[in-house]
This record gives structure tokens, C-alpha cells and sequence, in this order.
């Protein structure tokens, strides 16, 4: 009897079904699980011939899994390499059950710390600078994002999902000892903690808006005369921004990474403190002879 | 025209949506996206000008906006949507660009607690379509698998999404044509820029959380903030000095690795 293999055609559609419809019925039961079984679905029509080994594998590929999915693709990769020794009579059924279940920790993990919360800001920090420095077509830093993210992500995906079916899991393994993905994982948070500085300083804008005014005699170099006029004497703001500039807008991004990050605020209530913090300066800035505005 | 415009734009909000039919990669982490979504928005209601001058802020104050592990609280591509159509549709009411970031972030704020709201019923009306993915399984119907992921996942998405945004735009709009010719009062304007500007600090902080791993860290992120303060360098030059730095950072952490292992 020859060989079972899983042919490049069937690969690809395995892997377009899970790139593309990996969130569809997403819910608390089985979380990605019938995206899974959707996925491995043209693997299992190939691999098995009858309708009760093929019932066994949808079986055991509807159940739990979750991942970050488009670094999890690696997962579905490594199951359809098992599922294919399986079919040709090595391993065993639990042991792919297993392995999925052993991987939705590390793989999730990975996904949401380097792709979602490290690349997805990094590109969209530098999009925000083709934006912001193209004053007259912003718009292309969206169209840069628009190409380059989903374009990008598709082959990176596409070859992790290869790597995990031609690998293994010890091949997967290995990768993850030899400290490459630490090393990358330095730079980018190096460049992005450039960027986030300049970005901070460049659009985060926060004012106390006191500006205390008094009566004094004002030379009126015109008529000559001296004359009663309101003149500002104290503006904290000009004050702090000599001492170092922007130091207020720095003080309250401090103030939103201690809240979230140390406190574990969710960021619907420091949106909420911020709004508060913005009418109490606003109200401050109408005071008479105190505020910015009055 | 603009009942046209309000159905496309809640169109995008469906697929902007997490696990929309065009995928996380493309919706979600794109077209989700505040800055993405603003030039969508921008392009339906004819007018990229403004929707990119409250997208950028927008997209700061949200970037750090990534929800991972699926939990969401606050919907971004219903939030920016949302937002955006709201400083185009509300324009005519105030002055300065500030104003109408304000404004943007008013809807967004509205946007987003729908859409995180609507995001939780879809979650949870999904867990039906377990029982009919089992009944396939067992049948071992290879064919058929994809019926309760994408068809009975999206009939449910789309009426989670589509509908309810719908009404969401079509009730801004007729704020704004009710609003025509009236202008929001100077104090309101002014509290809006304020709550505008100091929600950067939002996005700029929760990012530094997940970037800040050493103290050492914070003299670096210094470093980009005084090259804006100090040296006036605009934000594009900044990207072009830390993409430097990094690649000498990596460069002689690759070296010092082999050096050791020739001693």
C-alpha cells in the first residue's frame, strides 16, 4: 500500500480555510473549534476513505482550541503532519488531542505578545508618521498599512503553517530554543519605544490652564499714558514647559501606564478618568482671573 | 445619498469586525483599524480630509487597542467608524480641527459601547451552532463542515453588526441635519479639544506597558520623546532614527553571541 500524503492543493485549502475563516462562529463552548474542524476538513476527506474514520477525525478536531490565529496557523500545520502519520498507521488519536490542547497556551502567548501587541502597533506607529509628516496626503499611510499588513501576515502565516507540518513538533521546538525570536523580539521593542517617545511627545497634549491675571499699571507706549489693565503674572503651563517641555503630557501617559499597567484599570475606565480630568481643566481654564480662558 | 452612505459605512463595520467573513488578518487587524477605518470613511462620505484629521488621533489614542485573547470590551472598528462618520456628518457644527477630533471621539466612545455590547450577543448566540457542527462531524460529512463556521457564524455576525450600526449612523445623521447651522457652545468646544488632545496619553501608555520590560527601557523611550521636544524632529524622522538604532542594537547583539561561542 503506498504512502497516504496530503497533496499541495489540499494544503493550500486547508490553510485558506483557517486564514480566512478562523473567527467565524467564534463563541465560549469550542472557541476556534469549528473553524478547526473547517480547516482540517479537506485533509480528512483525503486522508480517509470511510465514513467512520472520517467521522472520528471531524470528531476530534470540533472540540476546544484557541489561538492567536494567524501565528497559531503553526498548530494546524503540526495536527495535519499527525493526522497524516496517523493514516499511514503511526501515533495515535490522543496524541493529536493532546498536542492541540498542549499548544493553545504557547501559541496564543507568542501570537498576542510579538504579532498583535508588538508588530500591529510597531506598523501602525510608522504609518502614523507617513500620515502625520504627509500633511497634505495623509491618506497613504493608511494605503501603506492596508498593503503591507494583510500581504505580509498572509505569507508568514502560510509559512508557519508549512513549518509546522514539515517540521513537527520537535522541529518547532528546537526553533523556539535557539533564541532567534528573543533577539527579534529586542529590536522591535527598541524601535517601537523610539517611536512611542516621539509620538508621545508629538500628540499628546494636556494643559492645566491656570494663568492667574492681576490689575497692573501698563506703560501704553501710544498714548504715553499708564492704564489700569489685566496682565498675567503666573502661567503654570509656560512655567513647566521651560522646566522641561511637555512635561504634562509625559506626566499623564506615566499616570495611564501606571493605572493599566500596575493598578490593571481597564482602559474603558481611564477613558472615563480622562474625560473627567478634561472637564475639570476645562471648567479651571473659565475660572475669573485664575483660567487660561477667562 | 446619504442612507447609501450609512449602509456602506455599516457594511465596513461588519467587516472591520472581529471574526467578519473576510477574516481577522484583513477585517479585524485592518479594516478595523482606526486609521484604515477613517480613510474607508473618508472615501464613502467624500470628504478623506477630515476623516483623516480625526483618524490619526483616533488611531493614537487607540493603538494600544489590540485585544488580545478575544476579549472585547469596547468594539474599535464599531468605535472608529462610528467616530469618523460622526465628525463628517456633525462638521458643519463647529470651527476647529480640534474640535471635531472631540467630536469624533464622542462617537467613538458611544460606537464602541455598542459594539462591545453586540460583539458579547454574538458570542454568545454562536454557541447554538455547536450542536449542528456535532451532527456534521458524526455524519463525518467532510463537506459540509464549513456550514456552521462560515454560513451559520456569519448570518449571526452580520445581524449582530450591520443592523444595529445601521441605525447607530442613520440616528447621527439626522442629528446632524437637525443640528444644521447651529454651533456647539465656545466652553463645550473647548472641553471637547481638551478631551480630544489628552486622549493620546490612552494609547501611549497602555503601548508602554507592553513594550517596557527593563528600566532601561524608559531612558530609550526618553530618548524618542526628547528628539521631538528637543530637536523638533517630526514623528517620520523619528521612525527613520529608531529603525537605525535597532538594526545597530541587533547587529552587535548578534555579534556579542558569536564572539562567545569562540571563547
Amino acid at each position: 500500500m503506498a504512502e497516504k500524503q496530503v497533496s499541495k492543493k489540499t494544503l493550500r485549502k486547508s490553510f485558506n480555510n483557517w486564514f480566512f475563516w478562523n473567527g467565524c462562529s467564534q463563541q465560549a463552548e469550542s472557541m476556534l473549534g469549528m473553524a478547526f474542524g473547517q480547516a482540517m476538513a479537506p485533509v480528512i476527506e483525503e486522508l480517509y476513505e470511510t465514513k467512520e474514520d472520517r467521522a472520528a477525525a471531524l470528531q476530534r478536531h470540533i472540540t476546544l482550541f484557541n489561538t492567536e490565529s494567524q501565528v497559531g496557523s503553526i498548530v494546524n500545520g503540526i495536527c495535519i503532519g499527525m493526522e497524516e502519520q496517523l493514516a499511514n498507521g503511526t501515533g495515535s488519536a490522543e496524541m493529536i488531542s493532546e498536542t492541540k490542547v498542549a499548544l493553545i497556551g504557547p501559541t496564543s502567548a507568542i501570537g498576542d505578545s510579538l504579532w498583535v501587541a508588538t508588530i500591529i502597533p510597531l506598523l501602525l506607529t510608522v504609518c502614523i508618521a507617513i500620515a502625520s509628516s504627509l500633511t497634505s496626503a495623509p491618506w497613504v499611510g493608511a494605503v501603506v498599512y492596508m498593503l503591507v499588513y494583510p500581504i505580509g501576515t498572509y505569507f508568514l502565516s502560510w509559512y508557519l503553517f508549512k513549518l509546522g507540518y514539515k517540521a513537527g513538533l520537535e522541529g518547532i521546538s528546537r526553533f523556539m530554543a535557539s533564541g532567534k525570536l528573543d533577539k527579534l523580539m529586542n529590536t522591535a521593542t527598541i524601535l517601537g519605544l523610539i517611536v512611542v517617545g516621539g509620538l508621545t511627545a508629538s500628540f499628546v497634549t494636556c494643559t492645566l490652564n491656570i494663568d492667574i491675571k492681576a490689575m497692573q499699571q501698563v506703560f501704553n507706549s501710544e498714548t504715553g499714558e499708564y492704564v489700569q489693565q489685566l496682565v498675567s503674572v503666573f502661567n503654570l503651563d509656560n512655567l513647566l514647559n521651560s522646566v522641561f517641555p511637555k512635561i504634562v503630557p509625559l506626566g499623564l501617559t506615566l499616570v495611564v501606564y501606571r493605572l493599566y499597567a500596575k493598578k490593571h484599570w481597564s482602559p474603558i475606565a481611564i477613558m472615563g478618568l480622562i474625560l473627567v480630568l478634561a472637564a475639570a481643566l476645562t471648567a479651571i481654564g473659565y475660572i475669573p482671573n485664575v483660567g487660561a480662558f477667562a | 445619498m446619504m442612507v447609501l452612505q450609512a449602509v456602506l459605512v455599516s457594511l465596513f463595520i461588519y467587516l472591520g469586525a472581529i471574526g467578519s467573513i473576510v477574516g481577522n488578518t484583513i477585517g479585524w487587524y485592518c479594516l478595523g483599524r482606526p486609521l484604515i477605518a477613517s480613510f474607508v470613511t473618508g472615501l464613502i462620505m467624500g470628504d478623506v480630509t477630515t476623516a483623516m484629521a480625526v483618524g490619526v488621533p483616533l488611531q493614537i489614542a487607540y493603538l494600544a487597542n489590540v485585544t488580545p485573547g478575544g476579549a472585547v470590551a469596547w468594539d474599535l472598528s464599531y468605535a472608529t467608524y462610528v467616530g469618523t462618520f460622526t465628525a463628517i456628518a456633525l462638521k458643519g457644527t463647529v470651527t476647529s480641527t480640534e474640535a471635531l477630533i472631540g467630536l469624533a471621539f464622542a462617537g467613538a466612545g458611544i460606537g464602541g459601547v455598542i459594539g462591545g455590547t453586540m460583539w458579547n450577543v454574538h458570542y454568545a448566540l454562536d454557541v447554538v451552532l455547536n450542536r449542528w457542527a456535532g451532527k456534521i462531524a458524526q455524519e463525518g460529512d467532510t463537506k459540509k463542515m464549513w456550514m456552521p463556521n462560515v454560513l451559520g457564524g456569519q448570518a449571526i455576525g452580520f445581524l449582530c453588526r450591520f443592523v444595529p450600526a445601521l441605525i447607530v449612523l442613520l440616528g447621527i445623521n439626522a442629528a446632524g441635519s437637525a443640528t444644521g447651522g447651529i454651533s456647539i457652545p465656545a466652553w463645550l468646544t473647548t472641553g471637547l479639544t481638551a478631551f480630544g488632545s489628552m486622549m493620546a496619553a490612552l494609547g501611549m501608555g497602555i503601548i508602554l506597558s507592553f513594550l517596557v520590560k527593563k528600566k532601561v527601557h524608559w531612558a530609550i523611550f526618553m530618548g524618542g520623546f526628547v528628539l521631538a521636544t528637543y530637536f523638533g524632529l517630526s514623528a517620520m524622522a523619528i521612525a527613520v532614527v529608531a529603525i537605525i538604532v535597532a538594526a545597530i542594537v541587533y547587529t552587535v547583539m548578534t555579534k556579542k553571541e558569536s564572539d562567545g561561542e569562540v571563547a
